[in-house]
């Protein structure tokens, strides 16, 4: 990244940023499970995407990524921590792991 | 079975007006055109808190600075992605209620613009019932269909894999059957502006028929052309 925003970043292994992501993917799940109505579907798709999240890191835990993925990643954990209304934060269930997929999936894997 | 356009109430008539907006042709133009992370970054723009361009080139960095996550760089996508991060901005940029608005009539215009590339501009319709004979008229009319002589097709379009419910699956499955039962093929289907495992998960939960109702969801839509993804 060749703006300031990218400027602190640097690599880390997919096992640390993959934790983060997590991390603040549970507390969205939390959010979003304030609509009662959609109790289940939240815990679903958090259990689903969460799975997937953890798949990309059990192939080599170690692996690095640039700092311009790790960056990525969290900037949407960022915002997703500004997300104050749970009908967004369901939105968000579906849309936040795939750009962590996107920012963390090996460049030959990604295509 | 016969195709009638919906009642145009008062509702309809500012969704109409939605419809026109030249940044809903636009924005479905790129679309049309888009790769799959591509989808994800305009679906996370206007669903986003944040509307500072920068911020959103650094979340996808395979799309606006290639070479710094190893990728190749094609200046001619870089430059189709700079165009769909502006128009969704754009899109975020009209206020809650307006980019809720909007971001339907998107999937709707998507979905018609990629069905163009496949059947004739003229057979493809929107706001269309489905009317069979000694049955009820569908409360809902379909969002876009495609009405051939010897075909036809109906799509319900949803902006995230939340809006799909029991009762589109019942009126989509219904709509089928009744045409079978006139020995007419109708295909139907869903268009959702989301992903393929989101939309999954949400059908999981459902037990209304949808065997024969065909999904289309981020990783697929360039199928609504005839294409293979």
């Amino acid at each position: 990244m060749d703006s300031e925003f990218a400027a602190g970043a640097v690599s880390e292994s997919v096992a640390l940023v993959v934790d983060r992501a997590l991390d603040a993917y549970r507390r969205l799940g939390d959010l979003g499970e304030q609509i009662t109505d959609e109790w289940q579907y939240v815990n679903d798709l958090v259990a689903v995407h969460s799975a997937d999240l953890r798949a990309l890191v059990v192939a080599d835990p170690e692996r690095l990524l640039p700092a311009a993925a790790v960056w990525a990643v969290d900037l949407a954990i960022e915002e997703i921590g500004l997300i104050e209304d749970p009908h967004r934060a369901i939105d968000w269930l579906s849309t936040f792991p795939q750009i962590v997929g996107i920012a963390a999936t090996p460049p030959t894997a990604a295509g | 079975m016969r195709f009638q356009a919906a009642a145009l109430d008062g509702r309809a008539i500012v969704y109409a007006g939605i419809q026109a907006d030249p940044l809903i042709r636009r924005i479905a133009d790129l679309l049309a055109d888009a790769t799959p992370a591509e989808l994800v970054l305009a679906r996370a723009v206007m669903n986003g808190q944040r509307t500072d361009a920068e911020v959103w080139r650094a979340m996808f960095p395979a799309l606006f600075d290639p070479a710094a996550v190893e990728l190749v760089d094609v200046p001619e996508r870089r430059e189709h992605a700079q165009k769909l991060l502006a128009a969704s901005i754009e899109v975020a940029d009209r206020g809650e209620q307006t980019r809720s608005q909007f971001r339907g009539a998107i999937v709707e215009e998507l979905t018609a613009r990629l069905l163009a590339r496949r059947v004739p501009p003229e057979a493809i319709r929107r706001e269309r019932r489905v009317l069979f004979d000694g049955v009820p008229a569908e409360i809902h009319p379909y969002d876009v269909t495609v009405e051939l002589g010897a075909r036809a097709e109906v799509y319900d379009c949803k902006w995230g894999a939340r809006g799909i419910g029991a009762d589109v699956l019942h009126q989509l499955d219904d709509a089928r059957r009744h045409a079978a039962e006139e020995e007419q093929k109708l295909f139907v289907a869903l268009v959702v502006f989301d992903s393929r495992r989101s939309a999954e998960v949400r059908l999981a939960r459902l037990t209304a028929p949808r065997s024969e109702t065909r999904v289309f969801t981020l990783e697929s839509l360039g199928r609504l052309a005839g294409t293979r993804k």
